[in-house]
């Protein structure tokens, strides 16, 4: 039975993936580019091409080129005067902006 | 001589002048930009080769190259929180005003008028709160500086005691000297959550300067200048660059880099203003030479020193990682309470492999913990253990 789950739910999942991901990415571009409740727009203060965004506050994430650890570390607990968002925002939506980011920043 | 077992990081020390690991420096949350990459244009006369890139803001000094006293400006580590002005936000550098406020005479004063106000001339140590973070064994946030957050300057400007004085004196009920830098916040972000405003205990005001000049040179812009508030014995956050205001309050700032960052708490726990703030430094050392290769014989074994805000009494070497210790000779001058030394023993090594590490101890007694406790942010690293460097003597 067991068994029978796991293939359904594999199945699904194989289905549903492509659709799950292109969400995940849309989710951490709109995070970048809107915020979140009380977390303001990444781009206000960052520069990034794919985002279009032109910020200038924080580093340049395109030449910065942050893995998804770096970025996922820097949003839930700050970076100097970059406040922590951890309480903020979601770990998912922690988790999405910094898979957005580390694959797009640089390109 | 038995082999140690390399802990965590200490790869990563780097040999005189180089990087172990070439382009990539510290853990995934940490990764620095390649060392040769050029360096970013508002610090591009600063030594090329000198550094590790973690972001074009913050930029490490290599262990090897800190060796003198006084620390050059093209030497000189580089940690902006927000991008450093440029001559045109500034303008006229002898125009700059700064606002006093809390004092019986609030007004705007510029950069020339204080000039004509008073001088005074103080070394001391200019150390990001977080270097030696890459030291921790915990994932942190921010840039992972091992020894090269820190530099030994010599600052000219005026007193802040002289221009209180002249404006009358504090009011009462002053808690806190409030510096704030001048830079730009864009639209679209509560300033207070960005904006670089330190508040420290009115008694820091007693050692404070206004300075114009960084080590005989007018303080350059990715240095703070044309007008920086100079906190000696505090750790760097504390020395508002750009400064524009400086203020006299019953409270401290409200921006959220005092309220709760740089804030010393537990692994895990939120910033909070009842936590400890990175206020004084505390005592440190560390050896800047040799680092990873020596010829046996009499090897010179160099570094440096800092009691915070007091003088320090003893170094001492060990390099049998702690087992016995040597006390080490002061090479330089004594710049006084908030100034490192530089230090040097000198040592016989056989051929084989040595943990080298230094402790420093102040007139007050405080001395290098072998272990420093982990905290949520990596601040203030000073144990003597994971600073030592593993030398192979052949």
């Amino acid at each position: 039975m067991a068994c029978i789950r796991r293939g359904l739910l594999g199945g699904v999942i194989a289905i549903a993936l492509p659709a799950v991901q292109v969400a995940a990415e849309d989710l951490g571009k709109q995070i970048f580019l809107e915020g979140s409740g009380d977390m303001p727009a990444c781009a206000v203060c960052h520069m990034l091409s794919d985002a279009g965004s032109e910020g200038e506050i924080g580093p340049n994430l395109d030449k910065l080129m942050p893995d998804e650890a770096r970025v996922r570390i820097a949003v839930h607990d700050g970076v100097g005067v970059m406040p922590a968002f951890g309480e903020a925002l979601t770990e998912a939506q922690i988790d999405a902006v910094a898979r957005y980011v580390a694959s797009v920043a640089g390109q | 001589m038995d082999k140690m077992t390399i802990p965590r990081r200490h790869f990563l020390v780097g040999a005189a002048g180089t990087v172990c690991t070439g382009a990539v420096v510290g853990s995934g949350a940490g990764s620095a930009l390649a060392q040769d990459t050029a360096l970013p244009d508002y610090v591009a006369w600063k030594e090329p080769g000198a550094f590790i890139q973690h972001s074009e803001n913050t930029l490490e000094t290599l262990r090897g190259e800190i060796g003198s006293v006084v620390t050059p400006n093209d030497l000189l580590f580089v940690r902006n929180n927000l991008p450093s002005l440029t001559e045109d936000d500034v303008g006229d550098p002898e125009a700059w005003t700064v606002s006093v406020e809390g004092v019986s005479d609030p007004r705007e004063i510029t950069l020339a008028e204080l000039k004509g106000l008073d001088v005074a001339q103080v070394a001391s140590v200019l150390q990001c709160s977080g270097n030696g973070r890459g030291f921790f064994e915990h994932e942190t946030s921010g840039s992972q500086w091992l020894t090269g957050a820190a530099g030994n300057v010599i600052w000219t400007g005026v007193p802040v005691a002289s221009l209180v004085e002249a404006l009358g004196g504090v009011a009462d009920g002053v808690q806190w000297m409030t510096g704030t830098g001048g830079e730009s916040i864009p639209d679209g972000i509560d300033p207070l959550s960005v904006m670089v405003e330190r508040s420290v205990p009115i008694a820091a005001h007693e050692q404070a300067l206004l300075a114009w000049n960084l080590n005989g040179e007018p303080l350059p812009l990715a240095h703070g200048g044309p007008l920086r508030l100079v906190v000696p014995g505090y750790y760097g956050v504390n020395n508002v660059k750009h400064v524009k205001r400086l203020a006299f309050t019953e409270a401290e700032t409200q921006a959220k880099i005092q309220q709760s960052g740089y804030r010393i708490r537990d692994v895990g726990v939120e910033g909070a203003p009842d936590q400890p703030s990175m206020f004084e430094m505390n005592v440190k050392s560390w050896v800047t030479q040799p680092l990873m290769d020596a010829s046996s014989g009499r090897v010179l074994v160099m570094g440096v020193a800092l009691g915070g805000t007091e003088e320090l009494a003893t170094v001492e070497v060990s390099t049998d990682s702690g087992a016995t210790w040597s006390e080490a000779r002061f090479t330089g001058p004594d710049l006084g309470p908030y100034a490192w030394r530089s230090f040097v023993i000198a040592t016989d090594l056989e051929p084989g492999t040595y943990r080298i590490a230094s402790r420093a101890t102040t007139v007050g007694g405080a001395s290098q913990p072998e272990d420093f406790p982990p905290n949520h942010r990596g601040y203030g690293h000073n144990g003597w253990s994971a600073h030592a460097v593993d030398v192979t003597v052949s």
